[in-house]
């Protein structure tokens, strides 16, 4: 039988920003419906692996394939029909402030829509499309929330939303760039609950990226991580011992930094 | 050692600079602000006229049996000007927004070069629009139009456009990108990008923004009465010539208090938009 197509899958990749190489030499496969926790300090390139996965940045070598499709050959509208079939939920400020929360998550669909049914969904969302918004945001558990405006949310309740957005928008996958840097420790920990849990249900591929190790530990069986642009470790997280993160997260010497 | 300016001390220097030769180029003297003796007795008049404005004409040498009573006459002034000014206002809101629009960065996103040259002509049209005065195209009107209601709409529009284009242009492009950003992750086209999250985003500031210069119309709606137009300046000019200084304070008394009102009800809404 013929193995499905990986979820993501990228070989030989290196990114360059601003004459930098941001990722170098990357060859990953995620299988559909894997749940991964994407680890490494801050610049080590974890933004910019979501991205990549997502074509808003295009590696300046090697191949990513989302779904078995190579995205780089990609037009415009192709690229935004994939797009609109990957979730994202950022690491804040993503909603828009001044709408009502009900808008923001019919937004979800707005990659998949014409423009008038679009537009008139935003502006006079209809019955059904409101109580799929409720029940979504039920399932996040902030149900009470529909017709608040956005920025009267706390960030753990507008991350919420995002997640109900990501709902309503029917996705395969879902990536989240550092979902909880913006949320306080004990909602980020319920918050990343939801997420996995979510994952389950929705039979979605989870990408994940993190700062707190012990997330990773509790709730992903495999993680990546980077260091200086480089996959530095991939596996489960039960061999990442304390050594592995000491070296994952050792700063970079002094001088070597100072030269770039 | 030797003295190096730095960056922000130059600037400042610069600006000192400037204003000495402007001083300097106008011949301003301190001793000018002295008055006359007929001068002092004028002002004098004319403050002390603050204190008791008129609720009734002056004189009632020049009125005509069949007039309308003063206080009538005041409101009457302040209606129609702010019927200039929302006439005005209201249009230039309008040629504003969709000017401003089209002059934004974020409006074009992955488009082609052309569109860009579009844009930067706009941008020079709008440019030129609001470096003329309301004042100076009201002279210019006038030569063209007449003492007409039309004249002084047009005079207050066209730079008023010109203005809030740009100004709208700006916050459009300059809000938060982040809310369009997320859009654009989940597959919507720049156009969606543009009217879902960046024209939202900015309502707010567009309309505080329409509402302060609601403000500006207004007065500038009252100073074209010396025109002829019939707003409250055209009394106010009269009753000063006459020299009738009480009746020139109850209208600019009316005035003050039409844009106090008014900033008190933009203020009710700015709050509704905001909170």
């Amino acid at each position: 039988m013929e193995q499905p197509p990986s979820a993501f899958r990228l070989s030989r990749v290196e990114v360059q920003l601003g004459g930098n190489s941001v990722l170098r030499d990357i060859d990953l496969s995620i299988a559909a419906g894997e749940r991964i926790a994407l680890v490494g300090p801050s610049g080590a390139g974890k933004t910019t692996l979501l991205r990549v996965f997502t074509g808003v940045i295009g590696p300046r070598q090697g191949t990513v394939e989302v779904q078995g499709i190579p995205i780089h050959q990609l037009k415009p509208k192709a690229l935004r029909k994939l797009r609109s079939r990957i979730g994202f939920v950022h690491q804040d400020h993503s909603l828009i402030p001044n709408l009502r929360v009900a808008q923001n998550v019919v937004a979800g669909r707005l990659g998949q829509r014409s423009l008038v049914p679009a537009l008139r969904s935003m502006l006079w969302p209809n019955r059904e499309e409101l109580e799929e918004a409720h029940r979504l945001l039920e399932r996040v558990g902030i149900a009470d929330k529909l017709f608040q405006r956005t920025d009267s949310l706390s960030g753990g309740q507008q991350q919420r939303v995002a997640l109900a957005r990501a709902l309503f928008q029917r996705p395969q996958s879902l990536l989240a760039d550092e979902p909880v840097a913006s949320v306080d420790p004990a909602r980020s920990r319920s918050l990343i609950q939801l997420m996995v849990a979510l994952a389950e249900e929705e039979n979605w591929t989870l990408v994940v990226s993190l700062h707190d190790m012990e997330l990773a530990r509790d709730f992903f069986p495999r993680v990546i991580g980077l260091r200086k642009a480089h996959v530095f470790y991939d596996g489960s997280p039960q061999e990442l011992d304390s050594t592995h993160i000491k070296e994952l997260y050792q700063l970079e010497e002094e001088p070597h930094a100072s030269s770039t | 050692m030797r003295w190096h300016p730095t960056r922000r001390a130059r600037i400042l220097l610069g600006f000192v600079l400037a204003a000495g030769v402007a001083y300097w180029g106008l011949g301003l003297n301190l001793s000018g602000l002295l008055p006359k003796t007929g001068g002092l007795h004028l002002a004098g008049d004319f403050f002390s006229a603050a204190w008791h404005p008129a609720f009734g004409y002056e004189s009632t040498g020049f009125v005509p049996a069949e007039a309308p009573s003063f206080l009538l006459k005041v409101l009457h002034g302040l209606w129609q000007t702010l019927e200039f000014a929302i006439a005005a206002i209201s249009l230039a809101f309008a040629f504003g927004l969709v000017l401003g629009i089209l002059a934004a960065d974020c409006f074009w996103a992955e488009r082609g070069s052309g569109w860009q040259v579009f844009r930067w002509l706009l941008r020079i049209v709008l440019a030129a629009m609001r470096s003329v005065h309301e004042l100076l195209w009201a002279l210019i009107l006038l030569a063209a139009m007449g003492v007409n209601p039309a004249t002084a709409v047009l005079a207050i529009l066209i730079p008023y456009t010109g203005t809030l284009a740009k100004v709208f242009s700006e916050m459009l492009d300059e809000g938060d990108t982040r809310p369009a950003d997320a859009l654009k992750y989940l597959g919507a086209t720049p156009l969606r990008v543009f009217l879902f999250a960046r024209l939202p985003r900015s309502f707010p500031d567009i309309t505080a923004y329409a509402f302060y210069r609601f403000e500006c119309a207004v007065r500038s709606s009252a100073v074209l009465g010396f025109f002829g137009f019939p707003t409250v300046g055209l009394y106010l000019k009269q009753s000063f010539e006459n020299l009738h200084y009480r009746e020139v304070w109850s209208y600019l008394y009316g005035l003050i208090l039409v844009v106090i009102l008014l900033e008190f009800w933009s203020s009710l809404i700015r709050r509704r938009f905001v909170a």
